[in-house]
């Protein structure tokens, strides 16, 4: 009867989780076949480790596996440093608060692609912001900072981006701290960064590991900003899997191949950003 | 141990005068109770004691120390929350040592003081265990253990048992007053139940709409109430409008006219003016036998009567149903009948005048 009840339970779970899992297991499934030569579309499919050995090997793909990593980590750091003061700010209702939290979220209603096209704008050698530095005398000539070498801009696009979705979630974590909590932590000695530390920071650990993990591998991953604001010396690694499949000749296999490693990269590092803000989380507590 | 001086203490909210100018002492040592129904301002009270609100006027003062602008992270002080406010995410032991942690005392004493508290409270076998995972006695007890580790000179109370179980309330009751007693902290309780005010303090302050009404001992202000309010909030009470008819000053004792009849008052102070208040508690009234007629003795008919075990509570007035209705409780079972007619005694001395005039 028990094993009847299960079975159905698996069931009648089986039309939702069943097509999750169809699909995913479809898509992982294909680019780690075609990253070991199966279904070359170019060539004779069979089992093979050379895209691996070559890309590998590429110096490229190093570069854009540092470069993604690196603006992914910053990105998602900043982003909820900077959203959590906010979210404590927010935390209990006043004058204009709902308008300011909601004019806060609205980065969230806007399309990465025209955010960048925006910033392009602002930023560009006859945009907005050279115009007037110009004009106000603070500098003689317009700066050059379209398409930074370091990725700043990206960096910046995706904190505006990415920065709501980490108050949204940070926010109803905070909200969810009784105000009896944080009085006794002050009541028994503890300043406001010790608050922080101590009592905040634990109880909005789920919500926080939460914002960084989604925005770490949205920012892996990332293209559009990339392609319009990003540096034009170094690929992220889905601009470096776009170029591959287009240019090279065995394209769909290697670029596979840097699929799995962007989903790798961003499995993995996210976990460990998880657990490194885990870790600190327990240090700061101490 | 610490002295805490409240003096002219006002705070609003608003338009809403939340505490009305209100003066209080506590001395080294004492057991206080702020009682009064929701809304009195006592948690505003002791919320300014603790720093989590600024007094708008007048001062606080701990050992003679001014606390304007001092946080309550640097307070002398420690409060026990009606929520009792652990931290979700420390075990027991954790949350116990908290406070000694932010006060950087070394570990040893730390791991004393734990072993001490946790013992009074018994607590030793819980210390790994997380909030979620106790009773609400027990969490009750860890909000205690973590006020008394860090040995505040004014430990605060607020309502720290309204969220246990008739029974748990009366052994925790006990408990906090043998630890108060044992540590010698001055403490200010808040609560709504006269009966915890009456059975812990040293010293009661009824506290009504912002302002004081009486402070006392439990025994004053459950003997001797000021005013109807006192009366009735504190105990069951019966008041009834007098009228000074005669005095006899020397031996203090007057002739007053009362809705039940005509009776003797004795008072060590005099009447604030010919028409007051008076009242008398219901366990105050002895039922005499047969058709008795005196002093202070009042024929009434028992308009209904219920048996509560260790006493009958009687509700009784004037025969014919018409006017109040007064309240008197006999010990064990009465056998009276609804309807019937019965003497009842007030002593002169248990018929109590009030420092308030009839309007």
């Amino acid at each position: 009867m028990k094993v009847r009840q299960t079975l159905l339970a698996y069931a009648l779970l089986l039309p939702g989780l069943g097509l999750i899992l169809v699909f995913m297991a479809f898509v992982l499934g294909m680019a780690i076949s075609q990253s070991l030569g199966f279904f070359n579309f170019s060539g004779e499919s069979g089992f093979s480790l050379r895209f691996w050995e070559t890309m590998l090997a590429d110096h490229q793909l190093w570069r854009s596996f540092w470069y993604s990593l690196r603006v992914a980590t910053l990105s998602a750091i900043l982003s909820v440093l900077l959203a959590y003061p906010l979210a404590l700010w927010l935390r209990k209702p006043f004058a204009w608060s709902g308008t300011i939290s909601a004019l806060l979220k609205a980065p969230l209603l806007v399309h990465g692609l025209v955010a960048a096209f925006l910033y392009i704008n602002f930023i560009s050698f006859q945009g907005f912001l050279n115009l007037a530095l110009v004009s106000t005398g603070l500098i003689e000539r317009p700066l050059r900072m379209q398409n930074d070498a370091n990725g700043i801009g990206v960096i910046f696009l995706q904190v505006w981006k990415q920065m709501p979705f980490a108050l949204l979630l940070l926010t109803g974590a905070v909200q969810a701290i009784g105000d009896d909590i944080l009085d006794a932590a002050r009541d028994l000695g503890a300043n406001a960064w010790q608050r922080f530390r101590k009592v905040v920071v634990p109880l909005t650990l789920r919500a926080m590991q939460g914002a960084i993990i989604l925005i770490f591998i949205g920012a892996a991953g990332d293209f559009s900003f990339q392609v319009v604001a990003g540096p034009t010396n170094v690929n992220s690694l889905s601009q470096f899997m776009y170029r591959i499949q287009e240019t090279s000749v065995d394209g769909w296999n290697s670029a596979a191949v840097v699929a799995v490693l962007l989903m790798a990269t961003a499995l993995v590092g996210s976990v460990l950003l998880a657990g490194a803000v885990q870790l600190l989380s327990r240090l700061g507590r101490a | 141990m610490s002295k805490l001086e409240i003096d002219r203490a006002e705070i609003r909210f608003g338009s809403y005068e939340a505490l009305k100018g209100l003066s209080l002492q506590a001395d080294d040592g004492q057991f206080v109770t702020l009682l009064g129904p929701s809304g009195c301002g006592k948690t505003t009270l002791l919320k300014a004691i603790a720093g989590f609100l600024p007094l708008d006027r007048g001062t606080i003062a701990i050992d003679g120390r001014d606390m304007k602008g001092v946080p309550p992270e640097r307070r002398d002080t420690a409060m026990c929350f009606q929520s009792y406010a652990l931290f979700p995410h420390l075990t027991v032991a954790e949350n116990i040592v908290f406070g000694l942690r932010q006060k950087r005392l070394p570990r040893a004493e730390q791991v004393a003081r734990l072993a001490q508290v946790a013992e009074q409270v018994s607590l030793q076998a819980q210390l790994d265990k997380l909030p979620s995972q106790l009773s609400g006695g027990q969490q009750q007890r860890v909000a205690l253990a973590r006020a008394m580790a860090v040995r505040p000179g004014v430990m605060l109370f607020d309502e720290p048992l309204s969220n246990l179980d008739a029974k748990l309330r009366d052994q925790v009751r006990l408990e906090i007053r043998q630890l108060q007693r044992a540590h010698g902290f001055t403490a200010i309780y808040v609560t709504h139940d006269q009966s915890e005010a009456l059975a812990m303090s040293d010293k009661v302050v009824v506290m009504n709409a912002g302002k004081i009404e009486q402070v006392g001992t439990p025994e004053d202000v459950y003997k001797r109430p000021v005013n109807r309010f006192v009366a009735d909030f504190v105990g069951t009470a019966n008041i009834v409008p007098v009228e000074i008819v005669g005095r006899d000053a020397a031996g203090g004792t007057y002739a007053v006219s009362t809705p039940m009849g005509p009776a003797q008052v004795r008072s060590d102070e005099p009447p604030i003016a010919d028409r007051v208040y008076a009242c008398w508690r219901p366990e105050d009234a002895a039922l005499m036998p047969g058709d008795t007629l005196g002093d202070n003795i009042f024929r009434l008919a028992v308009r209904a009567r219920t048996f509560l075990g260790n006493l009958t509570d009687v509700s009784i007035g004037a025969a014919g149903g018409a006017g109040p209705s007064y309240r008197v409780q006999t010990l064990g079972f009465a056998d009276l009948l609804e309807g019937v007619s019965y003497s009842f005694h007030v002593p002169p001395d248990r018929l109590r005048l009030l420092k308030e005039a009839v309007a």
